[in-house]
């Protein structure tokens, strides 16, 4: 059940460049909110910016969290792009902000026991909803493809290699790691990736890098669920702003935010 | 002498045949198909329920990007993208089967056969308290033309439909024509029991990097407060014209907006855009409202229709 409510800003700090991490005391979102699932973030109380915007969420913890301090919190990374990300660098430290979530259909875990072999390939600020996913992951060797313009867009990693995963960075400019794309990096790995029959991708990042790797992946060598983006106007189904083309025939644009943000990457219709 | 202290005033209301217990209705097109909402609200408090407007045959809608958002306000070209009245009549009508707030259908059609038929088919369902005839659509007869944009045309097509249905029958006006007075007597003539007003205003944003529109559709409506003084002039010029009750939108965002709205003559009022960002704002306009009476000892709502004279 997805809820509107008001949350507690606990901290809003700069990570690096233009990247943030706000944290949120907001103890029922918090518990219920699963992998791949998004928030609605009310930023103004004035009518500017007009809309909410949408956050996948970077870490939750639940009110029974072992650790009392990280109790109830919702974390939320983000990257100074525009006018509302702008004016959420502004938030303070006790402030309420309003949200309204959880919301959308997040990530389906692959079936247990499984020893698959689990990559996660995200580009840019679409890593970050995959981290609640591998965090999730209970078994399964995990491969993680973070890529990134420069080093400055590189996040997560040392969140991930906590994680007993392996880690492979990719800068466009070569400023760290592979040279080149996030998709290159993954096409160089392929034959690891396929040394075990059982494998799992999942995928988040820009329209453009999600369009390439469908073009890239043959669909019956990996199962993938996608992460998609989009700009929405309600957040919970109302008013079919947000849709994406799929290769329902019936039903071609289907909602982002309901029956997404995460889909096989199969049943998109890609350009 | 003081007056006597208001604690519950009369916030009822009457369009046509049926009976609001408050004048808030939520605007098609942006409260789904009720269902999306009730997470968030008792949707039993609303005054009565537009749903998404239904089409004779499923519309799969426009290309995205659908929306976008301006100063105050959203563009949007969803494109009417429904299930047909079939699907809907299977699969989301049951759901307000256990919702006691009346049930208005918005519909539409390309055709003035199209109409007739529809109102026919939802004319034999029951639980519908009234139809809201969207007219805003291309005539595809005459070119693609708005039905909504000759008075001739409206007189035509409302008295035809009136003929076809004993439900309510409310008229949604668009504000992309000439003269919106003359569309709504024509409307009243055909025999409509209401207007409904506005529709969005045709607009539309183009991106100066890419150096091309914001919306998949090129035109799309603008809907928010932004619009909203418009608006408010147009539902006033329409209810000096008019016998017909008027149900105002635009742009209503809280309680004082909606005042303003029965103030210069509206009878009852939409929540739009605002559904899409406070999922509450219909009850929070209802308890304004009632606030609203209460501190200016106003029994009764209906003393507040109209009361702006010139």
């Amino acid at each position: 059940m997805a809820l509107e409510i008001d949350g507690i800003v606990l901290r809003n700090r700069r990570i690096k460049s233009l990247y943030y991490v706000l944290e949120i005391y907001c103890p029922p979102v918090a518990t219920t909110i699963q992998p791949g699932q998004f928030i609605m973030l009310k930023i103004s109380g004035s009518y500017d910016p007009f809309l909410r915007r949408p956050f996948s969420v970077y870490k939750s913890y639940s009110a029974s969290h072992r650790e009392k301090k990280k109790r109830g919190r919702l974390l939320i990374l983000y990257k100074k792009v525009g006018k509302g990300t702008q004016r959420m660098t502004e938030f303070m430290k006790g402030q309420q902000v309003n949200i309204i979530g959880p919301l959308g259909k997040g990530f389906s875990l692959p079936p247990l026991p499984s020893s698959a072999n689990i990559i996660l390939v995200g580009g840019g600020v679409g890593i970050v909803s995959l981290y609640p996913l591998a965090a999730a992951l209970k078994l399964g060797k995990l491969f993680v493809l973070i890529g990134g313009r420069t080093m400055d867009d590189i996040l997560c990693e040392e969140d991930f290699r906590k994680l007993n995963s392996t880690v492979f960075v990719a800068t466009e400019d070569g400023s760290l790691g592979f040279k080149g794309t996030v998709l290159d990096l993954f096409l160089s790995q392929q034959k690891t990736f396929k040394a075990n029959p059982s494998r799992y991708l999942y995928a988040c990042g820009p329209a453009e890098m999600l369009n390439e790797l469908a073009k890239t992946v043959k669909f019956k060598e990996f199962t993938c669920q996608v992460s998609l983006e989009a700009r929405m106007g309600c957040g919970f189904g109302a008013c079919w702003g947000c849709v994406v083309k799929t290769i329902d025939p019936k039903v071609p644009y289907q909602r982002v935010c309901k029956e997404g943000p995460v889909f096989n990457l199969m049943d998109i219709a890609w350009e | 002498m003081t007056v006597k202290s208001i604690r519950n005033p009369d916030l009822s209301v009457k369009i046509g045949n049926i009976k609001l217990e408050n004048p808030v209705i939520v605007a098609s097109g942006t409260f789904g198909f009720g269902e999306e909402y009730e997470d968030f609200l008792n949707l039993n408090h609303l005054g009565a329920i537009i749903p998404k407007g239904i089409s004779l045959k499923p519309m799969v809608g426009n290309p995205p990007p659908r929306i976008f958002e301006t100063e105050g306000g959203i563009l949007n070209s969803i494109g009417l993208q429904n299930p047909g009245f079939e699907d809907f009549f299977n699969h989301k009508l049951p759901y307000f089967e256990n919702i006691k707030t009346h049930l208005i259908i918005n519909f539409f059609g390309n055709t003035q056969k199209e109409y007739i038929k529809l109102a026919r088919c939802f004319n034999e369902v029951p639980g519908i308290s009234g139809l809201e005839m969207n007219i805003s659509c291309p005539n595809v007869e005459r070119g693609g033309m708005a039905f909504c944009s000759e008075p001739k045309i409206v007189y035509r097509l409302v008295h035809a439909v009136r003929k076809s249905t004993k439900l309510t029958l409310i008229v949604k006006l668009s504000p992309n024509v000439t003269d919106i007075a003359s569309i709504a007597k024509s409307a009243e003539e055909g025999g409509a029991d209401a207007v409904s007003l506005i529709n969005t205003f045709k607009a539309m944003a183009i991106n100066v990097h890419s150096k091309k529109p914001e919306l998949g559709n090129v035109i799309g409506g603008l809907s928010g407060p932004a619009i909203k003084p418009i608006a408010l002039r147009m539902v006033w010029e329409v209810s000096q014209v008019v016998k017909i009750p008027v149900i105002g939108m635009g742009g209503i965002m809280k309680a004082e907006d909606a005042i303003e709205f029965i103030l210069v003559g509206a009878s009852a009022v939409q929540i739009g855009t605002a559904n899409l960002i406070n999922p509450r704002t219909g009850i929070e306009v209802i308890q304004g409202i009632r606030r609203y009476l209460v501190q200016n000892k106003i029994q009764r709502i209906q003393k507040l229709i109209g009361l702006f004279k010139n």
